[in-house]
């Protein structure tokens, strides 16, 4: 698979937020590739700068504090970063296209379904109207709605959740994009409708042959969809690997506690395994030194004192934490 | 789960736009339909005066001044001898044009300007707020009679640019703080991300969710504009005083002598003003509720 030629190449990125005249970094140093067709899984627990990512992504950083730093954001090739807002209105939702976190939000309250479905073909197709309704309205069948030649002249108040993510996913595959970013997609549904969305996209991924960009949390839905995954901690990824090797050989000390901090059917605990502590608020995050120190299981001394670097431990698998450090042999006896 | 949702979906049948609940919920509003049907009878009365009257409103009638209302002058005559019931038909027209004109020019710069503003924020904000503030802190009155003496020869239309030009700040401020609340929904990030151009996200996306802010602002605004052509034409600074319109017809009310033996010259005028904006801010307040989804009427 390394062979093929990346369909999109994150670079050192950095994205900083400007908090009262300081630029504090969601997202520091962040380097991934997604190839074409693969499933990318990125993990992590809230506030660790996933959403932030995918939004540098996109350019939909809010105007008046976000801003990329940093780094490149190579789409075919082509560096995302310096583009203009006309030229990114161009690759958005033709080439890259976004899922939601919130469909009860995502969609706007006052126009109809059909009207919004419409606009995306309207924006990157010169088709005319009534061919863009038809159009719409076999999306939506593709997702899965029955009933779509009444759906379209509905509001999104009249569907429930599970439908309204679907639209949501009819729109994002409209035009047949390369990269699907999906931020949560599941997060605000219930469990039996998160199981046949994530069929569904499953199923749409490989129909239209694209790439796609998971955002999670839930280790569950890594375990069903992923490729690869890339887990994230306080705007830095500390371990990127295939998915089989992320559940039977983790290596970041933060992965381990991930992982054991699954509830499982087959023990009998009283109490559930948590990370002790919380991700470090952005204008906390320790100046020197590993950002997880003060929550990791395993810290030494050294590990307030440098900042450990993102090394190959293994054929496509990376990892960031001094114990696996290169430059730090005399660690490795130690794992 | 399906079948479900659509059996769920079919007791909805009837349309359910949030502007066709809203107008549903207006209909079912008696005060504020009782206000509308005066409104529209007014203006309708406005505009088709000739047919209503034989009388020319500037024509001055030594012989029949201060007449009572009875025979020949249906609401009396003023001390220039002019038909009140012609006047009040003419200076409805008057008032409510100038009302309408100013409103809907107000709303447009309001619109403009505020979600441009809201919109985009940062700099872009920061410049128009500034400019908003330099507007607001004119001062309403002096300017409005100094401009309004300078263009006299303009007629009305003066007036309406003069008022325009003015008013417009504090519904520009209400409706950058709308847009900003609203762009801060994932809908609007939604748009940004499908491809939709600045523009497209603010005229498509955020106004239509705006719109009922604006609607109301603009009740008010009608009400507050007639209100103060009416000040100002009582205060000799509006209309030119050939024109009729209520605040000069109310003008004579400010000899002692008219308010004490002539009721029927200012009665009248005085009247209809109170009740025009009384309607309309019953309209105003109606479809504020109807827009209320917390308001179940």
């Amino acid at each position: 698979m390394s062979s093929q030629k990346p369909l999109l190449e994150v670079q050192n990125l950095h994205t900083g937020f400007n908090i009262e005249g300081e630029t504090h970094y969601a997202v520091k140093d962040v380097s991934f590739t997604v190839n074409p067709k693969e499933v990318v899984c990125i993990v992590g627990e809230s506030g660790c700068g996933k959403s932030v990512m995918s939004l540098s992504i996109m350019d939909l950083l809010p105007k008046h504090n976000g801003k990329i730093d940093k780094g490149h954001i190579l789409f075919k090739g082509n560096d995302l970063v310096p583009l203009t807002e006309e030229e990114m209105n161009q690759i958005r939702g033709k080439d890259i296209s976004m899922i939601f976190q919130e469909p009860m939000t995502a969609l706007n309250p006052v126009l109809t379904i059909g009207y919004q479905m419409d606009e995306v073909l309207f924006n990157h197709t010169d088709t005319r109207k009534e061919e863009i309704r038809k159009k719409s309205v076999q999306l939506l069948q593709q997702v899965g709605i029955s009933r779509a030649d009444q759906i379209v002249n509905e509001y999104p108040h009249q569907l429930s959740g599970g439908m309204r993510q679907r639209v949501m996913i009819a729109m994002a595959i409209a035009c047949q994009p390369q990269l699907l970013i999906a931020d949560e997609p599941t997060t605000a549904l219930d469990v039996t409708v998160q199981a046949q969305i994530l069929e569904l996209i499953t199923k749409i991924q490989e129909e239209v042959g694209m790439a796609m960009l998971l955002i999670t949390h839930d280790l569950g839905v890594v375990a069903e969809m992923a490729d690869r995954v890339v887990v994230m901690y306080a705007g830095q990824v500390v371990e990127d690997t295939d998915v089989d090797r992320l559940f039977y050989e983790p290596k970041h000390p933060y992965t381990k506690a991930l992982l054991d901090s699954i509830p499982r059917m087959d023990d009998h605990r009283e109490v559930l395994n948590t990370i002790r502590g919380i991700v470090p608020s952005l204008k906390n995050m320790p100046k020197q030194g590993c950002r997880f120190v003060d929550r990791c299981p395993s810290a030494m001394p050294e590990c307030t004192k440098i900042d450990p670097a993102l090394g190959e431990v293994d054929k496509g698998h990376s990892v960031r934490c001094i114990l696996y450090d290169a430059s730090h042999p005399e660690k490795k006896a130690e794992v | 789960m399906e079948a479900a949702e659509e059996i769920q979906l079919e007791k909805k049948a009837k349309k359910q736009s949030p502007w066709s609940i809203a107008r549903r919920k207006l209909v079912r509003n008696k005060l504020a339909m009782l206000s509308l049907g005066f409104l529209v009878l007014v203006i309708t009365m406005a505009y088709m005066a000739p047919l209503l009257t034989g009388y020319d409103p500037q024509r001055v009638d030594i012989i029949n001044r201060n007449q009572p209302p009875g025979e020949g002058f249906l609401l009396g005559t003023d001390a220039s001898g002019r038909d009140i019931w012609t006047l009040l038909l003419y200076g409805a027209r008057t008032s409510l044009t100038i009302g309408l004109v100013c409103t809907a020019a107000v709303i447009m710069i309001a619109t403009v300007i505020g979600s441009i503003a809201g919109y985009y924020g940062g700099l872009v904000d920061a410049i128009l707020m500034r400019f908003t503030d330099f507007m607001m802190n004119f001062p309403f009155l002096v300017f409005v009679i100094v401009l309004a003496s300078i263009f006299r020869e303009a007629g009305i239309w003066a007036l309406i640019i003069v008022l325009s030009v003015l008013s417009w700040t504090g519904a520009a401020r209400v409706v950058r703080s709308k847009v900003m609340a609203e762009k801060e929904n994932e809908y609007v990030m939604a748009a940004i991300s499908i491809g939709s151009t600045p523009f497209k996200v603010i005229r498509k996306h955020l106004l239509p969710n705006v719109m009922t802010t604006i609607i109301v602002q603009a009740t008010l605004l009608l009400a507050v504009m007639i209100v103060a052509e009416t000040a100002l034409s009582f205060l000799g600074f509006g209309v030119p005083t050939g024109t009729p319109s209520w605040g000069n017809m109310m003008t004579e009310a400010r000899d002692p002598n008219v308010i004490r033996s002539y009721w029927w010259i200012w009665i009248p005028p005085g009247l209809a003003i109170t009740f025009t904006i009384l309607s309309i801010n019953f309209i105003g307040e109606g479809i504020k509720d109807a827009f209320n989804p917390r308001s179940a009427r």
